[in-house]
């Protein structure tokens, strides 16, 4: 059962990383939070699972990538609370390039949507 | 996994809530768009999935790298040495071969050890002291034996050069040496018939003493020393090596075979008969001929002796005669020590067995690819010996600290002690132990594990298919161990009883405030008429004079065997049969405050006053309690008369009784073969069991003291040598240290069982603690359905309290079976306790089921803080 959660990780490496770097770029934000703003900002299209949430967070933390703390929510909660730290932006830009290489490279494999559905 | 930060616990905590917080916002915000709360929540949970695995993914995002590899390794292996069963193996292992080693050590150098004599097998001992004129009967008699006499240690004054000294000698037949084969360092050994008189002024030195008061002289031999006021030569010096009879022999002169001397040559001077059997002779034959020897011995007497004279002797190897009662002591001890290792073998077995059942698979594994049976068998075994020969290496090591402190722990006068170490046999009996331990215990589980049912096992995943058989197993080997555990602390128990019995028994005097100090003139000395007699009166004057004395007397021998005159008696009122034996009796030989310094209470009649002293006197005696009631049953012993059996005129009048006192040793007041003890007046009427006139030179002080701390012992040489230098003072010290040193040898044996009884509560519990948390750890998933079923925690706890209870019960009764049977073996050893006392057995069962539910308990309250959801998830 780990076994497998840990597969779907793998699966999403670098991709979610990419996501919650990008995310935390428009302030600091709590696990929860952040799953929020990635669907709503996808227009409900990526739906993040906690299940591969957590364990990104906590490897960037290590990484060193994203700061925690503890905070008070408005709804005077404690929350735990990611940042952006100096490595997790270079770190945000190099992947930017590197997704943007990637898509273009892909892209290019798949060529134009139009010849695809003629071919 | 935890973090290698040491924040894991902090870290996994922080995370649970993490996680909450996130369960909470989003029910909130599905309340928000209108769900009902539970709906909410329940939706919210189904979302996020399973917590704990999200939980455990997440917390191993922390520990990853090879530094944290490292550092997690090092924190792996430091907690493997607390919990890995390997250690505990290798830990229980060493503590049961270190036991056995130093008690094996102690065993061989005692018992089993050939003596360090030429030919030690051939040599021989009788089992009766006899006196001298026997001696020479038999040695000249005898075809199957060599024999000599050989005295116990007598003490010598040394003079002439410096300070007088007491020395520890032993008169030796003339061929003592030659006939043990033993060759002297220096100058030569005594030479045949040197023990006649008039050519006996021969000594030789031990090692220590030539080396230590002599400054290792070369030229030592040849020149003349003053022994007991008699020059005699040095002849020779012995090696080091040479210990005979005893390490504190310190010197040897010939016996003084005197046959003009009627009452020393066949009446007094008995001594201890040694011999070599002749070429060809074996012992029965020597036994044999001693029985037919006994006529021709008691026909050399110039009187009828009893009939039964030296009947019970019989002739024994020299090393059985030397160890004597030790033998069944030590043998005791190897039983218990045994028992320990026991215990040792069946926790470790019980370890192996756990470990078998996880690595079921990896035999099953083998077997399916054409391993043999056998071959898994060896390989198991081969496995367990390894683990026990690093036990044993280890165990080594106990061993040598062991010995030291059972050297230590034991009574000096333990024969041969000298004589033990951990040499190459010791080594060869730990490895070979250490094998046959390996062997023991590792069979039980590999016997289990190499009878895997292949199919079963592979399919099963390997987790819970033979564990049924192995769990029998492992509960009957708990079993056992505590019921070896429960004959041990009984024994332990028992004997802890008797010592506590012992001291708080009286010894029928008063040691408290009492200070002792033994007066040695020479024997000579007191052959002239009355000087004995006014130095004593003098010293005794005197001492009574020094501060912080009250006051003091003198007695041939202080009790708890200081020794006494023996002599046998006639008793007016009941005549003795001819033919049989006249009752002996002991003679304490007192100045007159004796009995009041020692709080010797006077039951009838009255004590001795110093006008009993006086030669013109009428002969008086005083005798012990248990003595007028055995010899005047329902009488008053006072006015009876009782005379030596060689003064027919010389009746003495019983003028008083006094409570018995323990003069044999701490556990008995007489020797079995002592029917009397009696009390004279230091003076002329004292009779000597040697016939003599005189009184006895050597004499001890017994002195009261106004408080416990008053030191006296440097006034008190001044004051002996102000009324004679040239008598020595020695063995000045408290009568409760007296008191205490015959204590050593119930004392030392009751430590050694308890250490026994401590190590193997130690062991018992383990092994109880080792099953039972296995057994926990089984039944996770059991107790977490249980728990998910609405099991109390309290419920939970019980049924894992009373799984022990239930094992520990069983061993119980049947150790208490087991001490029934076992303890009667040392009943030698007890006093005052019966070895099947139901109480003491009470005590230990009640103990050792405390000990058993605590060692339960650390499991139990595991078990009951099993989280049902974690324990159902981890299956």
């Amino acid at each position: 059962m780990k076994q497998r959660y840990q597969n779907r990780i793998e699966l999403l490496q670098g991709t979610l990383d990419l996501l919650i770097l990008q995310t935390l770029r428009w302030g600091a934000q709590h696990g929860y939070g952040i799953a929020l703003a990635i669907r709503a900002n996808s227009g409900d299209i990526l739906q993040v699972d906690t299940g591969s949430l957590y364990p990104a967070l906590h490897r960037l933390e290590r990484q060193k990538r994203i700061a925690a703390e503890w905070k008070v929510s408005e709804n005077n909660q404690r929350v735990r609370v990611y940042r952006l730290s100096p490595a997790g932006k270079k770190k945000l830009a190099s992947e930017r390039s590197r997704w943007a290489q990637i898509s273009q490279a892909i892209g290019g494999i798949l060529g134009p949507a139009g010849e695809e559905s003629e071919a | 996994m935890k973090s290698p930060w040491g924040d894991g616990e902090e870290r996994k905590k922080e995370l649970n809530e993490e996680i909450a917080s996130h369960l909470q916002m989003a029910a909130r915000d599905r309340e928000a768009r209108g769900e009902s709360a539970t709906h909410a929540r329940a939706a919210a949970q189904r979302e996020l999935g399973n917590a704990g695995v999200i939980q455990d993914v997440t917390h191993d995002q922390w520990a990853w790298t090879w530094l944290e590899d490292l550092l997690q390794d090092l924190r792996y292996a430091a907690r493997t040495l607390r919990k890995n069963p390997g250690f505990t193996m290798v830990a229980v292992l060493t503590l049961g071969i270190g036991a056995n080693t130093a008690i094996f050590s102690l065993v061989n150098g005692v018992l089993l050890r050939p003596l360090p004599y030429a030919q030690p097998d051939r040599l021989v001992g009788a089992t009766q002291y006899y006196p001298k004129g026997p001696l020479v009967v038999m040695r000249q008699q005898s075809r199957t034996m060599e024999l000599v006499g050989i005295s116990d240690n007598k003490e010598f004054n040394l003079t002439g050069s410096g300070d007088p000294v007491r020395l520890i000698g032993n008169s030796v037949a003339a061929d003592f040496f030659s006939m043990l084969g033993a060759q002297p360092a220096m100058g030569r050994t005594f030479h045949d018939g040197e023990d006649q008189p008039d050519k006996d002024r021969a000594v030789i030195l031990s090692h220590a003493l030539w080396e230590h008061r002599f400054n290792a002289d070369p030229n030592i031999v040849g020149k003349w020393i003053t022994l007991e006021g008699e020059g005699r030569e040095i002849v020779g010096v012995m090696p080091a090596d040479f210990r005979f009879p005893s390490p504190k022999t310190e010197l040897w002169v010939p016996l003084h075979l005197d046959p003009r001397n009627t009452g020393d040559y066949w009446g007094d001077s008995y001594m201890a008969l040694i011999g070599r059997l002749r070429p060809g002779a074996t012992l029965e034959q020597a036994r044999a001929e001693l029985k037919t020897m006994r006529p021709l011995v008691l026909a050399a007497y110039a009187w009828r002796m009893p009939d039964n004279s030296f009947a019970d002797s019989s002739i024994v190897s020299l090393e059985e005669a030397i160890v004597g009662d030790a033998r069944g002591k030590l043998l005791i001890l190897l039983g218990a020590v045994s028992f320990l290792l026991l215990i040792a073998c069946a926790n470790v077995a019980n370890l192996l067995l756990a470990r078998a059942t996880t690595r079921e698979k990896e035999v099953a594994v083998r077997v399916a690819l054409g391993a043999s049976r056998w071959r898994i068998l060896r390989q198991l075994i081969t496995e367990s010996v390894l683990l026990s020969l690093l036990g044993g290496a280890l165990g080594l090591g106990v061993a040598v600290g062991g010995l030291s402190i059972l050297k230590a722990t034991l009574p000096p006068d333990t024969p041969r002690l000298v004589d033990v170490a951990l040499d190459g046999q010791v080594l060869g009996f730990t490895a070979l132990l250490a094998i046959l331990t390996g062997v023991i215990f590792g069979l039980v589980p590999a016997l289990g594990a190499s009878k895997v049912d292949m199919t079963a096992t592979l399919k099963s995943g390997g987790q819970r298919s033979a564990t049924t058989g192995n769990h029998r197993a492992s509960n009957m080997l708990v079993v056992g161990e505590v019921a070896v555990s429960m004959i041990l602390v009984i024994a332990a128990g028992l004997l802890v009883k008797s010592l506590w019995i012992l001291s708080s028994t009286s010894p029928g005097f008063r040691p408290e405030r009492v200070v002792t100090a033994r007066i040695t003139p020479n024997e000579s000395f007191c052959e002239v008429s009355g000087r004995c007699l006014a130095f004593y009166n003098e010293l005794l004057e005197r001492a009574r004079a020094l501060p912080g004395v009250r006051d003091v007397a003198a007695v041939n021998g202080l009790p708890l065997g200081g020794g006494a005159e023996i002599f046998p008696i006639v008793v007016e009122a009941k005549p003795t049969p001819e033919g049989a034996h006249l009752p002996m009796f002991w003679e304490k030989i007192i100045t007159p405050d004796y009995l009041s310094i020692m709080n010797i209470p006077l039951l009838r009649g009255r004590g001795f006053s110093d006008a009993d002293a006086a030669p013109e006197a009428q002969a008086v005696v005083i005798v012990s309690k248990s003595t007028a009631e055995h010899f005047w049953p329902g009488k008053d012993a006072v006015g009876e008369h009782i005379r030596a059996k060689w003064e027919p005129n010389g009746w003495r009048t019983v003028v008083g009784v006094v409570g018995d006192v323990r003069e044999y040793n701490i556990r008995s007041d007489s020797a079995s073969w002592i029917d009397g003890v009696m009390y004279a007046p230091y003076g002329p009427h004292a009779i000597r069991g040697s016939g003599a006139d005189a009184p006895p030179a050597q004499m001890t002080l017994v002195i009261e003291t106004a408080g416990e701390q008053v030191q006296i012992a440097s006034e008190l040489k001044n004051t002996v040598a102000s009324v004679n230098h040239d008598v020595p003072v020695s063995q000045i010290s408290p009568l409760k240290s007296w008191v205490a040193e015959a204590m050593a040898e119930p004392r030392s044996t009751s430590a050694l069982f308890a250490v026994f009884a401590a190590l193997a509560l130690l062991l018992g519990a383990v092994g109880i603690y080792g099953v039972i948390s296995y057994s926990v750890a089984q039944r996770t998933r059991e107790i977490g359905i249980r728990m998910a079923l609405g099991a109390r925690r309290q419920e939970v706890l019980l049924l894992v309290v009373g799984q022990g209870a239930k094992l520990a019960l069983a061993g119980v009764g049947i150790g208490i079976v087991g001490g029934l049977m076992l303890t009667r073996l040392m009943s030698g050893l007890l006093y005052g306790v019966h070895a099947t006392d139901p109480v003491t057995y009470g005590e230990v069962a009640i103990l050792l089921m405390l000990v058993a539910l605590a060692a339960c308990f650390i499991p139990a309250r595991r078990a009951m803080r099993v989280d049902p959801m974690v324990a159902l998830r981890y299956e």
